[in-house]
């Protein structure tokens, strides 16, 4: 009988250790769990992309997608050319409602003037990467937590949700 | 064995209950493909078309809706009997139908939205590609065509309707013209000399609103009704006239189209007498003939083998007015240019034309001159010489009046109405294209400059003494959208007052912006169109420091709320490397692309910079104007070479001419929009 109790509490704890693992291992830790971030080159029509690892911290696809924003507006790495957008850009928050991801942007974006070329193929890439991701197929994109209905150059028009047709 | 027997009987009744099931559930799918290999689709229902029973050879059923091919035959027949025209290229995106009337229904494969003269609607499905051809909603198409499907009995009947009732009131004269989806025919149905004319237009229906008051000199109202069958309708139209008031049939700008002029008792009229009483006929439209010979355009040279000119008639709006009288010319030298007066005692058409040696002249008409032929002392060095002359148009029979220059070199040559008549303004400014040409109308004070684009007119060999070009037919060029100005083109410079813009090399973007939008307007102003700026000066359009949305709506506003016919935004890139470079031209909607097409060919073709091509952006601006928009980037600030040219007047001077010149070509018969310009938007 005691035999038993003591199965029975070594089962026990195997099976807490193992819940206690997949809760707090992170999901990353998968090897090859990687996702596709665009950018824009300067033709300003083609896409090219580079795959990074998810950040070992996002487990949701709120977290996934922040990250793939923040990827994103980053740009790709510095010795790549690349429509990129402006140096100071930061991205305050990313929530996936549905199929749509709305983003905040705050920062640089929010307040100074780029051409429509730069503005075009800034968002393109960030829609694509967005995009990318399973089950999200519109990005809405807020300012500084605003609706606005273009960035301070005036040219794109962010007042309805992007698509990849929207190109 | 028996219950061995029932179950195998059972399980064989079972086995062809499933297996008649499965072919059951499929028949209707393999019929149809069958009859469709076959070539003719028997549909549910007999679809009935002016008469006959409209046979569609492609066609199939989506969403349990009609959807019929590009290359159906019976598709064709029912568009050729409207009068329309398709446009489809397999691999294309855009089926776009042109009406009778020349408006353009543009459907895009994929996507339920259509658009009807530039207004969005929504399909019951979204057309798509099978095999080489498009299908469309029917039913979407045929509505867009003012002809509605009515259920009679087993059959659907499509009806045409009588689509608009459009009242013009120039000066002491009414015009009604009566739109219709296909050809009108109509019958005379009560007595002329009676205080209503009263015309039944068989084959067509009405669901216009019953009466309508009319506050016009000679006529009263206009009651419409309709009635018949479904497939024998006739919609009667009775005009409600004042006693003793003068009528008269003048052609309209299509076979769909019927306009009846009015006049007070003494006020001439010139056009057909309303046929007597149950005197059947169709609705009149010019004719396009080819050119006579005559001096000026009997043998050109190489140089000048421009086409021949097209259509000999009057131009439909001189009709129906009574003659004006031209009692004096005078002119005034003004800074480098000179400014004409021409005394005019009442509305006239006019038409212009810049000849290739120089030499200007408007006609206006129907007019005659009270003073003598003349020539009048000018002391400017843009013009060397100024004469007035009339005479009757040898084609049109019309009295006219011919107030000719000869310019030093080629200037822009501006009209404006006064409140005596004209002034004709020869401005300082060079116009470099070859030939220019325009018309309109000059009433109450007013003129308003006709879309009307003028084929070009060769020199005459002998100066004045040449005949007169004949004046062109009546014609539309791009379609227009429902509700606008058809002789408004807005130019939107790009920011302004608080916001610069893009700044670089010391340039200031909202300066260059307006610059080119002053050019352009001088341009298109001088060859007959009318023009708007979203703002003439540097400011805000809505107000300093406000939000993007609200600046950039006011600034479709302004095109929106004047039903402009055009929308040009001008704006100068940049990017935040000067490795960039080049000239881009923007469009959103797909009714903008041929615009677009038009004006970025000439660009390219004139400008130094990089061609960056035509792009697609859902940028505001050109997004929430009605009319077809484009916006152009002339140049990037940000790159040195192409700063150093927005730097000289001769590059920005060739911007201008390159926007002008590119909406002359766009709004040319048989230019892109007419013929699916948006074929390579994708």
């Amino acid at each position: 009988m005691r035999t038993l109790r003591t199965l029975a509490g070594v089962a026990l704890l195997a099976v807490i250790a193992f819940v206690a693992y997949r809760y707090f291992a992170p999901r990353a830790s998968s090897p090859g769990v990687t996702i596709p971030v665009y950018y824009a080159k300067l033709d300003g029509e083609t896409l090219a992309k580079w795959d990074v690892s998810v950040n070992p911290n996002a487990r949701d696809a709120d977290s996934v997608a922040f990250y793939a924003t923040a990827q994103a507006v980053a740009g790709p790495p510095p010795d790549v050319t690349a429509i990129r957008f402006p140096s100071g850009t930061i991205v305050r928050s990313t929530h996936v409602s549905g199929s749509t991801a709305t983003v905040d942007l705050g920062g640089t974006v929010a307040h100074e003037q780029s051409g429509s070329f730069a503005e075009s193929g800034e968002f393109k890439a960030l829609v694509w990467t967005l995009t990318a991701l399973p089950g999200v197929d519109a990005v809405d994109v807020k300012v500084d937590g605003a609706r606005v209905a273009t960035l301070p150059g005036g040219h794109l028009e962010l007042d309805e949700p992007l698509t990849r047709t929207s190109w | 064995m028996n219950r061995l027997r029932a179950q195998a009987g059972s399980a064989l009744a079972l086995g062809l209950a499933l297996l008649l099931g499965v072919f059951g559930a499929t028949a209707e799918p393999a019929r149809a493909q069958a009859v469709g290999a076959s070539g003719v689709i028997q549909t549910p229902t007999d679809y009935w078309f002016a008469g006959t029973r409209l046979t569609f050879d492609r066609a199939q059923y989506r969403a349990g809706r009609l959807a019929v091919a590009t290359d159906d035959s019976g598709l064709a027949r029912f568009l050729g009997k409207l009068g329309a025209t398709l446009a489809y290229q397999p691999g294309q995106k855009y089926v776009v139908i042109t009406t009778g009337d020349r408006r353009a229904v543009a459907f895009v494969v994929g996507d339920p939205r259509f658009e009807i003269a530039g207004t969005a609607q929504t399909a019951g499905f979204a057309p798509y590609v099978s095999g080489s051809a498009a299908y469309l909603p029917f039913a979407d198409l045929a509505r867009a065509l003012y002809v509605v499907p009515i259920l009679d009995g087993d059959a659907t009947v499509l009806q045409p309707q009588i689509a608009a009732l459009d009242v013009r009131q120039v000066g002491r004269v009414t015009t009604v013209t009566v739109r219709g989806a296909s050809p009108l025919h109509f019958k005379r149905t009560s007595a002329d000399g009676d205080d209503r004319v009263t015309l039944a237009f068989t084959g067509i229906s009405s669901t216009l609103e019953p009466p309508r008051d009319v506050a016009g000199a000679a006529l009263n109202g206009v009651t419409i009704s309709a009635s018949g069958t479904p497939r024998n309708p006739t919609t009667t139209v009775s005009f409600d006239v004042a006693p003793n008031a003068n009528r008269m049939l003048v052609p309209g700008e299509s076979a769909n189209a019927l306009s009846i002029a009015f006049a007070p008792a003494g006020v001439a009229l010139v056009g057909t007498p309303i046929p007597a009483v149950g005197e059947a006929t169709v609705a009149t439209v010019p004719v396009v003939q080819p050119a006579e010979p005559t001096l000026a355009n009997a043998a050109p040279t190489a140089a000048q083998a421009t086409p021949a000119v097209p259509a000999s008639g009057p131009t439909p709006t001189a009709l129906g007015l009574a003659t004006a009288t031209v009692s004096n010319v005078d002119a005034d030298p003004e800074g480098d240019g000179l400014s004409v007066l021409v005394s005019i005692s009442g509305p006239v058409t006019y038409e212009w034309h810049r000849l290739s040696d120089n030499r200007w002249y408007v006609d206006l008409k129907p007019a005659t001159l009270s003073i003598d032929p003349q020539e009048i002392p000018v002391t400017s060095d843009a013009v060397q010489s100024l004469r007035v002359k009339g005479f009757v148009g040898p084609s049109d029979h019309l009295p006219t009046v011919r107030v000719a220059m000869t310019l030093a070199t080629p200037r822009i040559v501006n009209l404006a109405a006064t409140s005596d008549g004209l002034t004709i303004a020869v401005d300082r400014l060079d116009d470099l294209a070859p030939l220019h040409s325009g018309l309109g109308e000059v009433a109450d004070g007013k003129l308003v400059a006709s879309i009307v684009p003028l084929p070009a007119v060769l020199a005459p060999a002998k100066g004045d003494a040449a005949q007169p070009p004949a004046p062109t037919a009546w014609k539309f060029g791009a379609p227009l959208a429902a509700g606008t100005n058809p002789r408004l083109i807005v130019l939107d410079p790009g920011h302004g007052g608080s916001d610069d813009g893009a700044m670089h090399n010391g340039l200031v973007e909202k300066d260059l912006n307006i610059d080119v939008a002053r050019r352009v307007k001088a341009l298109l102003t001088a060859r007959g169109w009318l023009v708007k700026m979203t703002r003439e000066t540097d400011v805000d359009v809505f107000a300093p420091n406000d939000s993007a949305h609200d600046e950039l709506q006011a600034r479709c506003d302004v095109a929106n709320q004047a039903g402009a016919r055009l929308f040009i935004s001008i704006h100068t890139n940049s990017f935040t490397t000067s490795e960039l470079s080049g000239t881009t031209t923007y469009y959103y909607k797909s009714d903008s692309y041929g615009l677009a097409d038009a004006v970025h060919a000439r660009l390219a073709a004139s400008l130094p910079t990089a061609d960056d091509g035509i792009r697609k952006e859902n940028f505001y601006v050109i997004h929430h104007t009605t009319a077809p928009a484009i916006l152009v980037e002339m140049a990037f600030l940000s790159n040195p070479g192409d700063a150093q040219l927005l730097k000289t007047d001769a590059f920005l001077q060739k911007i201008a001419v390159g926007i002008a010149n590119g909406v002359g070509d766009y709004a040319t018969p048989g230019a892109p929009v007419s013929s699916n310009g948006s074929a390579a938007a994708e």
